[in-house]
C-alpha cells in the first residue's frame, strides 16, 4: 500500500483538465437539460392534448432505464438511425440532457401541481391571459418548491456525469483511470478524484438541507 | 433503416440470464443494504460521539462521491489494502455501501417522524426498550418511509447496471456484449430496455403486496 500524494501532482494536467471537462459536460447538460425540463414540465401540467401522453412516454422510459442504458443508446444507437454527424462530445451532452430533461421536467410538474389552484382562479379573475398567470404567479411559486429537489437533482447530475467515462469522454474519471494504468497508483489517485466530487456535492447537499429547513409549511 | 428483431429471439436466453443477474443482484444489495441502513440510522440517532461520528461520515462520503467511483474503489484499490475480491463480490459490497448510505437517511427521517410520545406510552405500558422500538417505533417509521423505499430499489435495480463496468454480466453487460457480437444496437437495447421497465414495475408490485402482509390493517400513503 502506498499513499504518496505526489503522483496526484506530477500528473495535475491531466486530473485538471478532466475536473473542467466535467464542469463542463455539468454545466451544459444541466442548463440544457433544465431548459427541456421546465418546458415538457409546463405541457405537462397544462395537460395539452397529444402532446402530454407524447411527452409522458419519454419521461416515463427515460426514468425507468439506467443512465448507462441510454448514454449507450444515444451513443451506439444514433449512426445507426441516420445521425452521423455528431462527435462523442456532443453525444455524450445529448444523452444527459435528455436524463435532466426527464427529471427536472417531473420536479417542475410537481412544484406546479402544488401550487393552489385557487391562486389560478384568483388570477383568472384578476383578468390575466393564461400565459401571465403561469409568468407571474404559479411559476415563482413553483420555482420555489421546486428548488431543494432541483439542487437534489444537480447533485446527482455531477455523480453521474462520472458514466461518460465508459464511452470514452475525457472527464475526470477517465483521466485519473489513465493515470492510474500508467502508475499503479490506485488510492492516491482515486482518493483525489472522491475528494473533487465530494467537494462539490457536500456544499451542494448541505444547501439542500438549508432550503428544506427554512420552507415555510 | 432495417430492423431485426430475430435478433432478440436469438440471444434471448442470454438476455433473460443477464435479467436473472440483475434481479438476483437488486434482491441481495436491497436485504444487505436494508439492515445496514438500519444500524447506520440507529448509530446516527444513538447518544455515542463516535458512533455518530463514524455514520455520518459514511453518510456524507457516499452520498457526495459518483458510484462508479466507490464501485471502482472496491475493485481496484481495496486490493492494495489487503481484501481482493472478484467482480461480482466486489460490486455487490459496493452497490450494498452505496445504497445503504441512503436508506440510513430515509429511515432516519421515518424514525424522526414518530412523535415521541409514544415511545413515552410504550415504556409507561412497561415495554423494555427494545421493545418500544421494535414493536412500536420501527414498524411505524418503515411504514411512514415506505414509497420512499420502494423508490430506493429502484434506483438501486437501474444501478445494477453499472457493474458491467466491472464485467458483471449482468442485463447492460450482456446487452452490450451482444450488440459487440450482433450489431443489432437498436433492437437489443429496446429489448433490454423493456426487460427493465418490467423489472422496475415488478419490484414496485412486489413492494406494495409485501405492504399490505406486513401492514394489514394501515394504508401505505
Amino acid at each position: 500500500m502506498s499513499l504518496d500524494f505526489s503522483v496526484v501532482f506530477q500528473n495535475q494536467r491531466l486530473l485538471i483538465n478532466g475536473a473542467l471537462t466535467t464542469l463542463q459536460l455539468c454545466l451544459l447538460a444541466g442548463s440544457l437539460g433544465t431548459l427541456l425540463g421546465f418546458c415538457v414540465g409546463i405541457i405537462r401540467a397544462s395537460r395539452v392534448p397529444v402532446l402530454s401522453p407524447i411527452l409522458q412516454g419519454y419521461v416515463v422510459v427515460v426514468r425507468g432505464i439506467p443512465l448507462l442504458m441510454l448514454l449507450f443508446f444515444v451513443y451506439f444507437g444514433l449512426p445507426y438511425v441516420g445521425v452521423r454527424a455528431l462527435d462523442s462530445a456532443s453525444t455524450v451532452v445529448l444523452a444527459f440532457t435528455l436524463s435532466t430533461g426527464a427529471f427536472v421536467s417531473e420536479i417542475v410538474r410537481a412544484g406546479i401541481e402544488s401550487v393552489a389552484r385557487e391562486q389560478r382562479e384568483a388570477s383568472d379573475a384578476l383578468g390575466l391571459s393564461r400565459w401571465q398567470s403561469l409568468r407571474h404567479v404559479v411559476l415563482p411559486q413553483a420555482t420555489t418548491v421546486a428548488l431543494p429537489p432541483l439542487i437534489g437533482f444537480y447533485i446527482g447530475l455531477t455523480k453521474d456525469t462520472s458514466l461518460a467515462f465508459v464511452v470514452g469522454y475525457h472527464e475526470i474519471m477517465r483521466e485519473s483511470q489513465y493515470v492510474v494504468d500508467r502508475t499503479a497508483a490506485v488510492l492516491p489517485i482515486y482518493l483525489t478524484v472522491a475528494l473533487f466530487y465530494f467537494a462539490i456535492c457536500f456544499p451542494l447537499s448541505r444547501l439542500v438541507a438549508l432550503l428544506e429547513r427554512r420552507r415555510p409549511r | 433503416m432495417n430492423l431485426d428483431w430475430g435478433v432478440v429471439a436469438r440471444y434471448g436466453d442470454d438476455l433473460l440470464r443477464g435479467a436473472g443477474l440483475t434481479l438476483v443482484i437488486s434482491l441481495i444489495c436491497a436485504v444487505l443494504s436494508f439492515g445496514l441502513g438500519v444500524l447506520t440510522a440507529l448509530a446516527r440517532g444513538s447518544s455515542n460521539r463516535l458512533l455518530q461520528l463514524a455514520s455520518t461520515t459514511y453518510v456524507e462520503v457516499f452520498r457526495n462521491t459518483p458510484a462508479l467511483l466507490q464501485i471502482f474503489f472496491v475493485y481496484f484499490a481495496l486490493p492494495s489494502l489487503g481484501l481482493r475480491l472478484a467482480a461480482l463480490p466486489a460490486g455487490i459490497l459496493a452497490l450494498t455501501l452505496n445504497n445503504a448510505a441512503y436508506g440510513a437517511e430515509i429511515i432516519r427521517a421515518g424514525i424522526a417522524s414518530i412523535p415521541h410520545a409514544q415511545t413515552e406510552a410504550a415504556s409507561a405500558l412497561g415495554l423494555s426498550r427494545r421493545h418500544v422500538f421494535t414493536r412500536v417505533v420501527f414498524p411505524q417509521a418503515i411504514r411512514n418511509v415506505y414509497p420512499p423505499l420502494i423508490n430506493q430499489l429502484t434506483i438501486l435495480v437501474l444501478g445494477t447496471s453499472l457493474l458491467s463496468v466491472i464485467s458483471v454480466p449482468e442485463l447492460t453487460g450482456t446487452a452490450l456484449t451482444i450488440n459487440s457480437l450482433s450489431l443489432r444496437t437498436v433492437e437489443i437495447f429496446a429489448a433490454a430496455t423493456l426487460l427493465y421497465l418490467g423489472m422496475t414495475t415488478l419490484g414496485t408490485f412486489a413492494m406494495r403486496a409485501l405492504a399490505l402482509r406486513i401492514f394489514p390493517r394501515i394504508p401505505v400513503r
